[in-house]
């Protein structure tokens, strides 16, 4: 297990009368390589639990596991060694630069961890490629660019630290369609190629259905769900309960069953519900 | 922690205290602070005590957290105290111990003045922002400050001014918390090293933060004008502040303090 949370419970402002649980007794364990899609509503903990995953915040009991070691009974060294090895991108993540280069605000993260220039170099290029931006922005300064090549930007200087884990809470917040399909996309490429684990938050269940294979529910700082996507979506009244959907490609093959035809309801992306549409008129015509 | 700042924190209620006139409020504050001054007896500063303690009972806010507003202050309080304790001179308690010559009645009398003035202070100017919304304390400024008007003064612009800096505080507490843990998360290290490598670690903080700032205030100043914002003249306000009668009972409560404070620095 890469990531395991063990009766992980924070409140905020202990002993005041705005004392909030804001996440409630959390069991998590995520596998080495996985692509985890996280859901919940506004205010449901999924922030809170992403920074703890990189010892931002530190549980008010029990214990954060990264890849084995426990980030509150280890040295301080090597809870800090572990930022390095979970990369957190936070929402909006473009209002963090601050260096006069792309280049420079790229190697930030690598300088810090006291690495070679050469080194530095290579990871400053091949997270500039991940997120598919050209070399010939890396002299530019990063308040120049458009919205979505900062943001860009800003997730390459977290890929930089070639971490285990990349965490990146809504990375398409805010951008055109166009923008959103782009950054996703270059993240599959990124988990494929580098064999990295994601954990995605997002409030578009079209996101989720599209790039994770495991998607974990949260509501009221409580993890509700833990399970593959299909297993997931096949909860739709219970997600629609918690302020939730399920994706709109997904209701309309809820809805054609209800009608009385006789397809999946298992479909999540266009391409899967291109393909059951196609299998169906083929069925129907061979019944004719 | 960076949370805990309590600058101006406003405390909503409904009591006595709270529905003043934020103008009574303001010149009460300033006049409780000229008589503090005034006081030259033990029994004045009881008075004041007393006034104070009143002001916290009618108020409901809770006696820690007035204790709180006072603890960022203990180290100077402690300080001034000690230092006029030192060099206030007289005659020594210990007269005959020779390296206790410093210690005077004189000198311990006036540290405990001093500690009992600042602390009285505190309490009373904190408490002025603990029942005063910010937005109510600058809408009275202008409204006291309004006769500076006639020789052309931006009252109107200047309150507003501060209007605005004090509703960015929380936000870019809020700000500053986001990019250091967005920082951190990239191995940004503020904790460790001298001084200047310190310092230094600071530039990934302030370079984003001065930046957030510039374009919140163009946001803002769009998002005025787009409401056809264009200075005070002319504009009416939401909130109209009328002196009740509370408020000449506690001018008059006040004014019993000065003439106590006054008939207690005569007689003693």
């Amino acid at each position: 297990m890469i990531i395991e949370t063990k009766n992980l419970t924070h409140k905020y402002s202990v002993g005041t009368p705005f004392e909030k649980v804001a996440l409630d007794n959390i069991n998590l364990q995520i596998e080495e390589g996985a692509y985890v899609g996280l859901i919940g509503h506004t205010g449901s903990g999924k922030s809170t639990l992403i920074s703890h995953l990189n010892a931002i915040l530190q549980p008010t009991e029990g214990q954060v596991l990264i890849d084995g070691t426990d980030l509150w009974a280890c040295s301080k060294a090597e809870r800090i060694a572990t930022r390095f090895k979970v990369g957190l991108v936070f929402q909006y993540p473009e209002y963090q630069l601050f260096e006069e280069t792309v280049y420079k605000d790229i190697a930030f993260g690598p300088k810090n961890m006291k690495l070679s220039d050469e080194e530095i170099e290579r990871r400053v290029r091949s997270s500039l490629a991940f997120v598919g931006l050209k070399e010939s922005l890396l002299e530019k300064s990063p308040f120049d660019l458009s919205g979505g090549q900062k943001r860009r930007v800003a997730i390459a200087g977290v890929m930089a630290l070639e971490p285990k884990v990349l965490i990146l809470d809504e990375p398409a917040a805010g951008l055109d369609p166009k923008g959103r399909d782009e950054i996703l996309a270059r993240l599959r490429d990124y988990h494929k190629e580098t064999g990295s684990t994601v954990l995605l938050v997002s409030h578009s269940m079209e996101d989720i259905a599209r790039n994770a294979q495991s998607a974990i529910v949260m509501e009221d700082g409580r993890l509700k769900m833990h399970a593959p996507v299909e297993e997931v979506f096949r909860h739709t009244d219970e997600l629609t309960a918690m302020g939730l959907d399920v994706p709109q490609i997904t209701r309309v093959f809820f809805s054609l069953k209800e009608k009385g035809y006789d397809v999946s309801t298992d479909i999540y992306t266009i391409e899967a519900a291109k393909r059951e549409i196609l299998s169906h008129l083929k069925g129907g015509k061979h019944r004719d | 922690m960076i949370k805990d700042i309590t600058i101006g924190q406003y405390f909503p209620g409904e009591s006595v205290i709270h529905r003043l006139d934020p103008r009574t409020k303001i010149l009460l504050t300033i006049f409780y602070v000229v008589v503090l001054f005034a006081i030259q007896t033990m029994w004045g500063f009881l008075a004041a005590a007393v006034y104070m303690l009143s002001i916290i009972l009618l108020s409901g806010i809770s006696f820690k957290t007035v204790l709180k507003s006072v603890k960022p202050l203990a180290f100077i309080i402690v300080f001034t105290a000690v230092f006029n304790m030192i060099y206030a001179g007289g005659t020594p308690i210990f007269a005959e111990v020779n390296w206790l010559k410093w210690l005077t009645y004189d000198g311990v009398r006036r540290a405990a003045f001093m500690a009992i003035r600042i602390i009285l202070l505190v309490m009373g100017t904190s408490f002025m922002t603990y029942t005063t919304s910010p937005i109510m304390l600058t809408g009275a400024m202008e409204s006291l400050l309004s006769p500076l008007k006639l020789v052309k003064a931006p009252v109107h612009e200047l309150s507003m001014m501060m209007t605005i800096a004090l509703r960015f505080i929380p936000t870019l507490v809020d700000e500053t918390d986001k990019i250091m843990n967005a920082q951190k998360a990239r191995g940004a290290d503020f904790e460790t090293g001298n001084i200047f490598r310190r310092a230094k670690a600071l530039i990934p903080i302030l370079v984003p933060l001065l930046i957030s700032a510039f374009r919140r205030a163009e946001e803002l100043a769009d998002a005025m004008e787009c409401r056809c914002y264009n200075g005070g003249d002319g504009r009416t306000k939401y909130k109209i502040y009328h002196f009740a009668l509370r408020d000449l009972w506690a001018m008059l409560v006040s004014l019993l303090l000065l003439a106590a404070v006054i008939l207690l620095n005569v007689l003693l």
